[in-house]
């Protein structure tokens, strides 16, 4: 296979750090990653670059290659 | 019973749980149930793609009357505790935070000094705070002065069983203490909650002693009864210890 | 408390509470684990009286393991007499007809010579309410001069602002004491007829503001007799127990004033007697064990050396009531209030000795606050 020409938006693959593995990415917001991650998005917490991100502000986020992400739920603890 | 006032919340039941180290969830939802507790501690995880349903949140919220307490285990520092009380409260919504800062893996020992930079600044963002420390009865008044909602204490090291190892040190917390002080860490057998109780604290955190139990739900039922049993007491006031002194010589002869 | 006339209320309220108290429960209160108000409150039932001699040798083990044993002694040093307040019971009321003065500095030396030559240590600063002849900058300068010759200064005086206790804190001044007299509102009211000192609230609040201000120890107490003694102290108890837990830091001291006959014929409606005085230092000793109790020169010698060491921490010694005293000749006027044991220092602490007791003239230096 040939790649294509002029890659577009969508197809453009990036490298992101999601909670501390590498991974590609072909979506650029935080709700897509979320999607491709297979997390419910209101059963998870999001932090980007150590900056916790509301549930309201995901949608504006703007990912970026080599962007590290935490998404974080609740586990058993005491 | 009087109610359990945390901050602006105010609670009936005076055994907290914890969801730690439980052989499964449903067996952890059995014991919330049958301990009868309102207030139940998680821990905040890395999502799992692999194992999506070890989200806890779910199974924890088909329970009535549970106010969830995230902790900030994992955290080094302050800063660190900080954020993961900022993603918790993002989570569920809840204010109640428990403080655990312990940078040793063995031991578990809360650190105080982060734990206290963490708590001023967690109360000044409108957390009610719980902080996980050792028993001193300054680092109390310091923790309350940075306006914890509560202390707590540890018996003795997590998960060790070892009841309430410094008692002197717990009384004079509790004597002191503007705020309520739970026992966090270290119980065995309700007979300790129990005791914790009737010498006057507010509350015990439980959460190894009836996960390892060999019934947890019975474990935690018995729990709950000997922290009523024991905040019982307390209201009803202990009978003395026999104090009596050698009458050496009459001391109140001069007051005729 | 929110309202100042609360802890009066409150206090009656236990003590009601705890006058059907029976024998059990007053020597579970005796020996409570944690004892509070309410364990207070049964030991100064008059049922309790029976058991005075339980409650002394548990007050006098509880003195002893918290303060060795030792007493330590103060000497009163009175400043001026001026006042503008007139307390139906003090012998300095403004409309009593006593000569006034203040004394000048250069008095106020000679006076600390002479009580620093009769081994004090520790002094306390005393004046009347706020007056143009000994105003706050009076008092501090006094603070000054004594702080130079003595490692503990302590001052009672008029009610000061926060910012003045810091004043007077750094000029050197350890400690504040400021008798409440009574919780009881009407009867404060009605005992303090004119002057500043009617303002209750304002009484209330300033051992707060004392200890907000960084002082190390702030002396509290109850006029006893003016009010319901055992409702007073039960009010004392709740106000110091706020204190102590707020201002963690520093120290409380609990003195034990009775109303002694005066000038002016003051009767006290609630007179204390030598037995519920007692009564009330044992129970404060059982429920406060770490807490410095007081007993001045207002009592008589055979019950003060009766007192020490058991529930009493603390006393007064040689002390005169009237402004100066010390060096010279004797002051005109006739004193505050009549004191009891005239005895010197060498007395007092010989009775001490003999009692397995040491006099205990310094506790500390302030060697990392100059």
């Amino acid at each position: 296979m040939f790649p294509p020409a002029y890659p577009s938006l969508k197809e453009q693959m990036m490298k992101l750090v999601v909670n501390g593995e590498e991974i590609e990415s072909s979506g650029s917001s935080l709700p897509d990653l979320l999607v491709q991650m297979g997390a419910s998005p209101k059963r998870v917490a999001v932090m980007v670059n150590g900056t916790v991100i509301s549930a309201a502000e995901r949608q504006a986020v703007t990912l970026r290659a080599g962007d590290r992400i935490e998404i974080l739920t609740f586990a058993a603890g005491g | 019973m009087k109610p359990l006032v945390l901050g602006d919340l105010e609670f009936q039941s005076r055994l907290l749980l914890g969801t730690g180290k439980f052989s499964s969830s449903a067996v952890m939802l059995e014991a919330v149930k049958a301990s009868g507790a309102q207030i139940v501690t998680v821990a905040l995880r890395r999502f799992n793609r692999e194992r999506p349903s070890d989200d806890l949140l779910g199974p924890l919220m088909t329970l009535k009357n549970i106010t969830l307490m995230p902790n900030t285990s994992g955290a080094r520092d302050a800063a660190e505790a900080v954020k993961a009380a900022r993603l918790a409260r993002e989570l569920c919504g809840s204010r109640l935070i428990k403080v655990e800062i312990h940078p040793n893996p063995h031991h578990l020992l809360p650190d105080p000094i982060e734990t206290y930079e963490a708590a001023k600044i967690l109360a000044a963002d409108g957390f009610i705070v719980m902080p996980y420390m050792p028993p001193d009865p300054v680092l109390a008044k310091r923790l309350e002065e940075a306006g914890c909602a509560s202390v707590m204490p540890l018996g003795s090291t997590i998960g060790s069983g070892n009841g309430i190892a410094a008692g002197g040190l717990l009384d004079i917390i509790i004597n002191n203490s503007n705020v309520p002080v739970i026992v966090d860490a270290g119980l065995r057998a309700p007979s300790e909650a129990a005791a914790a109780m009737e010498a006057g604290c507010a509350a015990v955190l439980v959460n190894s002693a009836i996960a390892a139990a060999g019934n947890p739900s019975a474990m935690a039922q018995a729990f709950a009864a000997a922290v009523q049993a024991g905040s019982a007491a307390y209201e009803a006031g202990l009978m003395a210890r026999s104090t009596t002194a050698a009458a050496t010589s009459p001391l109140t002869l001069f007051l005729g | 408390m929110d309202n100042p006339s609360q802890y009066w209320s409150l206090a009656q309220a236990i003590n009601t509470a705890a006058s059907r108290a029976d024998n059990r429960q007053i020597f579970s209160a005796m020996g409570a684990q944690r004892p509070g108000p309410r364990e207070l409150a049964l030991m100064l039932q008059p049922q309790a009286r029976a058991h005075l001699e339980q409650m002394a040798a548990r007050a006098k083990s509880l003195t002893a393991r918290h303060f060795g044993n030792t007493v330590s002694l103060y000497a009163p040093l009175y400043l001026s007499n001026y006042c503008s307040s007139g307390c139906v019971y003090c012998g300095y009321a403004s409309d009593r007809k006593q000569p006034r003065r203040k004394l000048p500095f250069d008095a106020v030396a000679r006076e600390l010579d002479a009580l620093k030559r009769e081994g004090f240590e520790e002094i306390l600063l005393l004046t009347g309410e706020r007056t143009p002849q000994a105003d706050f900058e009076y008092v501090q300068a006094c603070v000054r001069m004594a702080s130079e010759l003595f490692p503990q200064v302590q001052v009672e005086a008029f009610p000061m602002t926060v910012d003045e206790y810091r004043k007077l804190n750094l000029a050197g001044c350890v400690g504040v004491t400021l008798y409440q007299e009574t919780y009881h509102p009407v009867v404060y009211d009605m005992m303090h007829r004119w002057g500043p000192k009617k303002d209750f609230a304002g009484r209330v609040s300033a051992p707060a503001h004392v200890l907000e201000a960084g002082m190390r120890t702030v002396g509290m107490g109850v006029l006893l007799g003016l009010s319901d003694p055992v409702v007073d102290s039960i009010a004392l108890y709740l106000h110091a127990e706020e204190l102590r837990k707020k201002y963690w830091r520093s120290g409380i001291a609990i003195s034990f004033p009775r109303i002694r006959p005066q000038e002016g014929g003051f009767q006290p409606a609630h007179p204390v007697e030598d037995r519920l005085l007692a009564q009330i230092v044992f129970a404060f000793r059982i429920v406060m064990p770490d807490v410095p109790l007081v007993l001045s020169t207002r009592e008589k010698p055979l019950f003060r050396d009766g007192m020490a060491g058991v529930g009493i921490s603390r006393m007064s010694a040689a002390s005169r009531t009237t402004v100066g005293g010390y060096a010279g000749a004797p002051a005109e006027d006739r004193g505050q209030f009549e004191i009891s044991d005239r005895r010197s220092v060498m007395e007092i602490c010989d009775m001490l000795r003999a009692k397995k007791i040491e006099p205990v003239f310094k506790n500390w230096d302030a060697v990392y606050t100059g």
